[in-house]
């Protein structure tokens, strides 16, 4: 069988060219070459309608002096750090009592993937009206109890929360169900093993279920890491960064650079930086994780 | 032991009460306020028994004429996306599963590795540029950039399956004096049904619900349904919630649907996306 396989050649198969070239243009076309594009226009004073012209490292410098960034960046970390984390131990909690055995087990996995075909300008409407301030009902709720309302339009920390919210309720089923499936591909006769060897459930857990399952928890930290790093949405349907700025994430930021100030030069290094620093912490951050587990294991 | 099994039923019930509560409540809050009548909608505690009307929708179709235009939007370019997505993606998942070496190995890694540039950056580049093609506000745009932003994953995706038809096949067929792209089309493309199924459910969810490009490369002609909620929504001095639940209702029912039907191939497609790849 060597049809076609050229191991260690230097260059794509030309037999294989035709068949890659319609994704690799519109990769490269949408993305790759714009992105390098940004490089440039992150060097250059630009607004939209005008030849850009060269500014060096302005627009960083610009940037990174911005109180308004920092905030941004701020609140980004602090979203991402609650999203990730919850959606984490939501959905390894949901797929651990999914294999547990649950009765009309197909009908409450169809619920639990629902909200992923939800799009985030429903799911906005569904928690602006549940956490509406004068009529919401998980508000009105809360006050009649005597708790604390949710007072995301007017508490900046609120905000976040409400932020958080939407965002982990749009892509937990995401979570769950790489980790429901990581769960299901862990043989059954290990944990048979582990009930012979009197194992309690917590030791059961942290021998067998854990270390295997490590894999998929890590590509699906992963994957919402990357993605919860871009919100945009979820925070420009609810708070809109605001009261006054102070909701604000990266996403928004950039938007509002480009879009509404016209400064194209200063939301592409914006845009930079964004990808830079979410790469460097995502980087460290799993690297850490990943050398934890290691002397873990050790 | 009885007490014990007792007590895992309980919180097991609860458990179950809570995933019904987070996950569906929610959306059955819209679909079921949107036949509300306006002055039970805010009733609180919430109220089950009311006389369910249409008025909402009515007053929708009457005042947000544009919304329905919205919709024919969405579908237009929810159908061009995923039929370039799964065009694109399937042949190059093709080349994936025959072809090896380092040259494919590193043209795999670009396509994965761009992906790690968020949306909102690429933005910056292309406002210009699509409007100096006068292609702002088109359905071609949205088309191409939904196409795109699916088409490395989506690879990947048509890869997997693709490894599992046996080779010997397409290997019958060239010796038979077919071409390649007969093979793709006759042997390949029926055989990997399934993923170019699931795929596709993927890309639908996606080009149906999308907010940011939408939001920045559309602003009339194009303009998808979740935008048209979207400003519903930031009208909010003279803020109707029924009109907006109605809308709301209109954009998701036929995707939760879709999901509901699709189920299946949504999770093999998941699976088989993450954990392999």
């Amino acid at each position: 069988m060597s049809f076609g396989r050229a191991k260690g050649r230097p260059w794509l198969p030309s037999p294989a060219l035709p068949f890659l070239t319609p994704a690799h243009l519109l990769v490269l076309g949408v993305i790759a070459l714009p992105a390098l594009y940004v490089i440039w226009l992150s060097l250059s004073s630009s607004t939209f309608g005008k030849a850009p012209t060269f500014v060096g490292l302005a627009n960083y410098a610009n940037a990174l002096t911005d109180p308004y960034f920092w905030r941004a960046l701020g609140n980004t970390i602090v979203v991402v750090l609650i999203v990730v984390h919850v959606e984490l131990l939501l959905g390894l909690g949901l797929a651990l009592l999914f294999a547990s055995g649950l009765p009309a087990r197909r009908f409450l996995l169809a619920a639990v993937l629902m909200p992923y075909a939800v799009s985030e300008v429903s799911a906005a409407v569904i928690f602006r009206f549940l956490f509406d301030l004068d009529v919401g009902p998980v508000n009105v709720a809360l006050n009649a109890m005597g708790l604390p309302m949710l007072e995301w339009s007017v508490v900046p920390a609120h905000g976040l929360v409400m932020i958080a919210l939407v965002s982990i309720w749009l892509h937990l089923p995401f979570t769950f169900i790489i980790l429901y499936a990581a769960r299901l591909s862990i043989p059954a006769q290990l944990y048979e093993a582990a009930r012979i060897d009197a194992g309690s459930s917590l030791q059961t857990f942290r021998y067998v279920t854990l270390p295997l399952l490590m894999p998929a928890i890590l590509v699906a930290m992963l994957f919402r890491y990357i993605f919860a790093f871009r919100v945009f949405s979820e925070v420009w349907l609810t708070t809109q960064g605001g009261p006054a700025r102070s909701t604000e994430v990266l996403g928004v930021y950039l938007y509002l650079d480009a879009f509404r100030f016209n400064a194209f030069g200063a939301a592409a290094a914006t845009g930079w930086l964004m990808v830079v620093i979410s790469l460097v912490l995502g980087a460290g951050y799993l690297w850490g994780l990943r050398r934890q587990m290691v002397s873990d294991a050790a | 032991m009885q007490r014990r099994r007792l007590l895992v039923g309980t919180a097991k019930a609860i458990a179950v009460a809570l995933i019904l509560a987070w996950s569906l409540v929610p959306i059955a809050f819209i679909v079921v306020s949107a036949f509300k009548p306006s002055a039970d909608i805010f009733a609180v505690p919430p109220r089950f028994a009311f006389t369910p009307t249409l008025q909402h929708f009515a007053d929708l179709w009457s005042k947000w004429r544009g919304f329905f235009t919205g919709l024919l939007n969405s579908a237009i370019v929810t159908a061009g996306a995923t039929l370039v997505a799964v065009i694109a993606s399937t042949m190059a998942g093709y080349a994936y599963s025959r072809f090896r070496g380092p040259a494919m190995a590193r043209s795999a890694l670009f396509l994965v590795a761009v992906r790690l540039l968020p949306p909102i950056v690429i933005t910056l580049p292309l406002f210009p540029a699509i409007n100096a093609l006068r292609l702002n506000d088109t359905h071609v745009v949205l088309i191409v950039l939904y196409a795109t932003f699916f088409v490395s994953l989506g690879t990947l995706l048509m890869r997997t399956f693709i490894d599992k038809i046996p080779a010997e096949l397409d290997e019958a067929a060239l010796i038979d004096g077919a071409s390649r792209f007969g093979i793709l089309r006759r042997v390949i493309m029926p055989l990997s049904a399934q993923g170019m199924l699931a795929l596709a459910v993927f890309v639908i969810v996606f080009a149906w619900n999308e907010f940011l490009f939408a939001f920045v490369f559309t602003s009339t002609r194009a303009k998808t349904a979740p935008l048209f909620v979207a400003e519903m929504m930031g009208s909010l001095d003279s803020f109707d919630w029924g009109v907006l639940f109605a809308a709301s209702t209109v954009q998701l029912l036929p995707i939760v649907l879709f999901v509901l039907l699709t189920q299946k191939h949504l999770i093999a497609g998941l699976t088989a996306g993450a954990i392999k790849g």
